[in-house]
């Protein structure tokens, strides 16, 4: 990305993170550290149960972590869900435009801008459906606008693509590959899909469970676009699974 | 129901409801509607407000067993209460109502809350509503189904706790009047009376509830 690579958009070192279980306290996150530097593209993979969904909930803020240091480079996240959590009393329309109403941008205005970002993704014409008239693959494309309509520096996906069908989840990725090369965002995708995080990121974080920790960053520097279909994206894809394999 | 309007149109032609002194009952009907309406009104705020304060606030978890015992005393165990400090007035049937409709609207919308989805909780504050602004924009609307339910079953309890209370305390209404045709034995006028709230309470549903229900299942399917 354009002499973007010199600035961080966010660096974590050594952060844990707790979650209180009644009266016990389970360790989740284990001296995590790692950072992501602005514009790029950066997926974490690993098993279930290996906190990468708690992760992306400490990077927000949603949740305390108990130890380390967190630098944020971001004022506006953005998160796209795996179960979409779109406001199911808001017609798709205004669940895009429900940021910028929340930043204080005036309805007509922030109706107009959402209604260009729904276009953006495809859905211009399904403005007024409610969430619960809409398919999976449709929902998740209004949970990617209302994203992108607040202009996000840093996006948050956790497994956007896991609960769409293969056709729907392979044009959806199209399109996301589209929309950060022309937005130039940060983004920071918990996926599952080893092949999916080699085609996308510039740096995989693979995280193993109990307690969840980083067991290794593998940079991906293959050339983009990428072709799937090479051999050495084969390699990274064949090195990685190794890689994942050793800890399932 | 086109049963109960015929059976009551074929009663009144045959003169069956010649004895009932109708201005007397639409009097004690309007007064009964009028504190059932008046009493969920204030419910309905009341339990909203705390429900949504209650959800909202760290301290839900500690609060929520306190709520369930007091929703567990047996609301007419109350009434010598509201008397004492009402007395005999329609004041305190009103309240004596609220502290029974209450209840399920607390208990429908809290635990809505309670039960959302985390992801949308998390979406909601990710995209700005933080702070008050989490009441009007999130906590409001996604209780809006639970709202209904709780409304219903606590306008069910309402007509309940109202006439129960007429009859208790010989306060004018709907409830002192069926007490007076039975002790009287005009079984006809109790006939009438009930067949007045019946309609009354059919069309209710009919014009408010349904609509509202339709509407919410529209918009809040999964």
């Amino acid at each position: 990305m354009p002499n973007k690579s010199q600035q961080i958009a966010l660096v974590l070192s050594r952060v844990s993170a707790n979650f209180e279980d009644g009266k016990e306290r389970v360790l989740v996150l284990k001296d995590m550290s790692f950072s992501v530097p602005a514009g790029s593209f950066v997926s974490v993979v690993g098993p279930s149960g290996a906190g990468k969904s708690t992760l992306m909930r400490v990077i927000l803020g949603l949740m305390p972590h108990t130890s380390g240091d967190i630098v944020r480079n971001f004022s506006r996240p953005a998160m796209v869900f795996q179960n979409y959590a779109l406001f199911p009393w808001l017609t798709a329309l205004n669940n895009v435009a429900f940021g910028l109403r929340m930043a204080g941008m005036r309805k007509t205005e922030a109706r107009k801008t959402a209604k260009k970002k729904l276009e953006e993704v495809g859905l211009g014409h399904l403005e007024n459906h409610y969430p619960a008239a809409l398919s999976g693959g449709q929902r998740q494309r209004v949970g990617l606008a209302r994203a992108l309509a607040i202009s996000p520096d840093l996006l948050i996906m956790d497994e956007p693509f896991s609960n769409l069908d293969t056709i729907t989840a392979e044009s959806l990725k199209a399109d996301l590959l589209k929309i950060w090369r022309s937005y130039g965002i940060t983004i920071l995708m918990v996926n599952h899909l080893i092949p999916d995080a080699v085609e996308f990121s510039d740096q995989i974080i693979v995280m193993v469970a109990h307690p969840g920790h980083i067991k290794s960053i593998i940079p991906i520097d293959l050339p983009r676009p990428r072709d799937t279909r090479s051999a050495q994206f084969f390699k990274e894809v064949d090195l990685l699974t190794e890689a994942t394999r050793a800890i399932s | 129901m086109a049963g109960v309007i015929g059976a009551v149109l074929l009663l009144t032609f045959s003169g069956y409801f010649g004895e009932v002194a109708w201005l007397t009952l639409c009097d004690a009907v309007l007064r009964t509607t009028y504190r059932l309406a008046i009493a969920y009104g204030i419910a309905l705020v009341l339990g909203a407000l705390m429900a949504l304060v209650v959800g909202w606030s760290p301290f839900s978890d500690i609060l929520f067993p306190f709520f369930d015992i007091l929703q567990n005393l047996p609301s007419f165990a109350l009434i010598p209460f509201f008397i004492y400090f009402f007395g005999f007035t329609s004041n305190m049937i009103i309240l004596f109502a609220v502290s029974s409709i209450i209840w399920p609207i607390l208990f429908a919308i809290l635990t809505a809350i309670k039960s959302a989805h985390k992801d949308l909780s998390d979406a909601a504050t990710i995209f700005g509503a933080k702070g008050w602004r989490r009441i009007p924009y999130y906590l409001a609307p996604l209780s809006f189904p639970a709202m209904l339910t709780g409304s219903i079953v606590g306008i069910a309890i309402g007509w309940e706790a109202v006439i129960g209370a007429e009859i208790i305390t010989n306060v004018a209404g709907f409830g002192d009047f069926i007490k007076e045709a039975g002790a009287s034995g005009i079984s006809q006028a109790l006939v009438a009376g009930t067949l007045v709230i019946l309609i009354i309470v059919f069309v209710i549903n009919r014009l408010v509830w349904a609509p509202l229900l339709t509407e919410s299942s529209k918009r809040y399917a999964e």
